[in-house]
């Protein structure tokens, strides 16, 4: 009876166009404008950690003087940086910020151009999972011992050398020779969580370099630096001992026994410190160690005004299906004559309802559809218009098959009380009046 | 076949309570062609309507076919209507969307038939009715002694046991009421129990049996010995 009721919504919907196009219309808005606040939803609120989330932690110091701010500082002083890589008990830990640096190779084909680029230790890689094509990431040994190596990315490694395989080939940046250790597969995470300071959604860095190199290089900082006291910063050792926080931090701890050592050696550290006259704020010093979704929260990858917007799309939503609902209503009770004829030579009520909620159904799916194609132009109207980051625009694969889903669903709703009205007429009132 | 004893029907507004049908008793015997005549608001659609199971009743005893259909569910109402009773309406009540085949096979749908069986029994009924070359009209296309002729054809695809009439000639014209009333004729010399509500004298006078109802009751009853075989006639005024 399927194809059946089917194919009698079809002709149903062909019989009366302009009605049927009215719903279509009205639940393809509403799904498009819920399915692109959804979708914005989504990519913020993704934590691609997945389920690593809960071990890793970025490291937050309450280093700030007292009256200065009002919460923990997403980032850290070079100077605690350093004593945090000593750490013994993280499974792996690395300290890191992005610079920019002129990159070229050999080949006098490809011109120069500059590029962001991570400072960072050999912890990063297997903190992040990061997949590895060729090679590794430079050792441990590199991390206290600066060595010019260089992690890069496939498509660097294709553009500069022709080839994916590009371990032991030289990179130079901002003309010092670097030679190639490791290249990385596509490797891409949203929200760039792992330093989420300078755009939440920004492309990951392709080239990585060690962090023990930045006292000797004096790499710029392309991010946050926050400092909450005047200092004097002539030169980059200034930079290198000051209480200004430029330094992310991560650190891989198993399990809530590693969180609590960890809690503690750090707090040993800053008992440490305060007696050398830093941590002021003797009342709150103290260490946060947040996990990737507390971190995502703390960095307001996922803002609040984003929930609101997807509660207003669903209550927009939900008044394009009251609207639906009455279309509904008119559409069906019009149609009670052919439902009386229908009861009086054998259709059950259940038949009756079927027949109608397949109807809605395909309304549903029509509107789904056509909702996916205002989803897909409203996303391309951020990106284009309001410059939105391309990476919350693109509508999300799981989107296209969840979509007409949803439009079915909330059709189905509509229709629901519609369907239940039309499958209890009452067939000889209208069999006479016909 | 068909028993009603005690029958009543009230319809109840806020204010007013209408006796539709009060005390009605009646008996149709296995192949009758019973007439039901009356004046108009005299209780005959609602007569109609309960015996075709489209109605509940207020009080009383109907037995259908030896069943007693006074508490069937919905469902099962439904199904006895499609596998026993066919009806023919004054209106034709044919759907215009559907071409001839379609209207005629949608309560084989309900009923649960293959296509195969569908096609066998649409074209078989309307071959019966003399419209087989006109399976793929739509009813509009059609005048209205021949759409009332697809009515019949739909109402005799399921093998019905009984036929169920509300005026079927009212919308015809004379030649075309008595063609119509031919081919009732017909199909009930071939077995199936008609019960047919009219106005028409004429056509009254053509049945086996005539039953009169006023204010609800059935209040007089004539015999027409039309074929060989006598008939039993139970009809009982109240």
């Amino acid at each position: 009876m399927f194809f059946y009721y089917l194919d009698m919504g079809w002709r149903s919907i062909r019989k009366t166009p302009v009605l049927s196009a009215l719903m279509v219309l009205a639940i393809s808005i509403g799904i498009g404008i819920t399915i692109t606040s959804l979708n914005i939803y989504q990519v913020m609120a993704f934590n691609p950690a997945a389920e690593r989330s809960d071990q890793l932690h970025a490291v937050q110091l309450w280093s700030q003087g007292p009256d200065t701010w009002d919460d923990y500082s997403t980032i850290i002083t070079y100077q605690d940086a350093m004593h945090l890589r000593t750490g013994a008990i993280p499974r792996a830990q690395a300290a890191m910020f992005r610079t920019g640096q002129a990159i070229q190779s050999d080949n006098p084909d490809v011109l120069p151009e500059l590029r962001s680029v991570r400072v960072t230790d050999s912890g990063f890689f297997s903190l992040f999972s990061v997949p590895f094509l060729h090679g590794g990431a430079w050792t441990e040994v590199v991390d206290q011992q600066p060595a010019y190596e260089i992690v890069i990315g496939k498509a660097v490694s294709q553009k500069y050398f022709g080839k994916v395989n590009s371990v032991g080939e030289v990179l130079y940046l901002n003309r010092k020779p670097y030679q190639v250790v490791g290249v990385i597969d596509d490797w891409n995470p949203s929200p760039k969580y792992y330093d989420p300071t300078n755009g939440s959604f920004n492309d990951a860095e392709s080239l990585f370099v060690p962090f023990s190199l930045a006292p000797v290089e004096e790499f710029a900082v392309w991010g946050n630096t926050n400092g909450w006291q005047f200092e004097p910063m002539v030169t980059y050792g200034d930079r290198l001992v000051s209480e200004k926080s430029w330094v992310l931090f991560w650190a891989d701890l198993a399990d809530e026994q590693a969180r609590e050592d960890y809690r503690a050696w750090i707090q040993s550290y800053i008992e440490q410190q305060q007696e050398m006259g830093r941590f002021t704020d003797t009342a709150k010093a103290d260490v946060q160690l947040a996990d990737v979704a507390k971190w995502l929260e703390v960095n307001k990858v996922l803002r609040k005004d984003n929930k609101i917007l997807v509660a207003l799309s669903a209550l927009f939503l939900c008044v394009c299906l009251v609207n639906i609902l009455g279309l509904l209503l008119t559409k069906f009770l019009k149609r009670a004559p052919e439902v009386g004829v229908r009861r009086a030579i054998g259709a059950s009520r259940r038949q009756i309802f079927a027949q109608h909620m397949v109807e809605v159904t395909l309304i549903g799916l029509l509107g789904g559809a056509l909702g996916l194609l205002w989803a897909w132009g409203l996303l391309h109207v951020l990106t284009e218009r309001f410059h939105m980051d391309d990476a919350l625009t693109r509508l999300d694969a799981t989107l296209w098959f969840i979509t007409p889903s949803i439009a079915m669903g909330a059709a189905l709703l509509a229709g629901l009380y519609p369907a239940w009205v039309i499958c209890r007429t009452q067939p000889s009132v209208y069999l006479k009046s016909q | 076949m068909l028993s009603m004893k005690n029958i009543s029907k009230v319809y109840q507004s806020e204010l007013v309570e209408t006796h539709a049908l009060r005390e009605f008793n009646l008996q149709v015997s296995e192949g009758e062609f019973v007439v039901v005549t009356g004046p108009s608001g005299s209780g005959k659609t609602t007569f109609l309507n309960v015996a075709g199971l489209l109605e509940g009743f207020s009080q009383g005893e109907y037995l259908l076919d030896g069943v007693d259909v006074s508490s069937v569910s919905d469902n099962e109402s439904a199904r006895i209507r499609n596998e026993k009773i066919g009806f023919i309406f004054q209106g034709f009540n044919l759907i215009p969307d559907l071409n001839l085949a379609e209207n005629i096979e949608v309560p084989l749908r309900y009923r649960g038939f293959d296509s195969k069986e569908r096609k066998r029994r649409v074209e078989q009924a309307l071959e019966q009715v003399g419209l087989a070359s006109r399976l793929k009209h739509l009813p509009p296309q059609l005048s209205g002694g021949q759409q009332q002729r697809v009515a019949i054809a739909r109402a005799l695809a399921g093998e019905p046991r009984f036929l169920l009439a509300d005026e079927p000639t009212g919308n015809l014209d004379s030649l075309m009421a008595r063609q119509v009333m031919e081919l009732l004729e017909n199909i009930n010399q071939a077995g199936t129990t008609i019960i047919m509500v009219t106005h028409d004298p004429e056509l009254a006078r053509r049945a086996q049996r005539n039953v009169q109802i006023v204010d609800g009751q059935v209040c007089d009853f004539t015999s027409y010995q039309k074929s060989r075989s006598t008939t039993s006639t139970t009809a009982e005024p109240a």
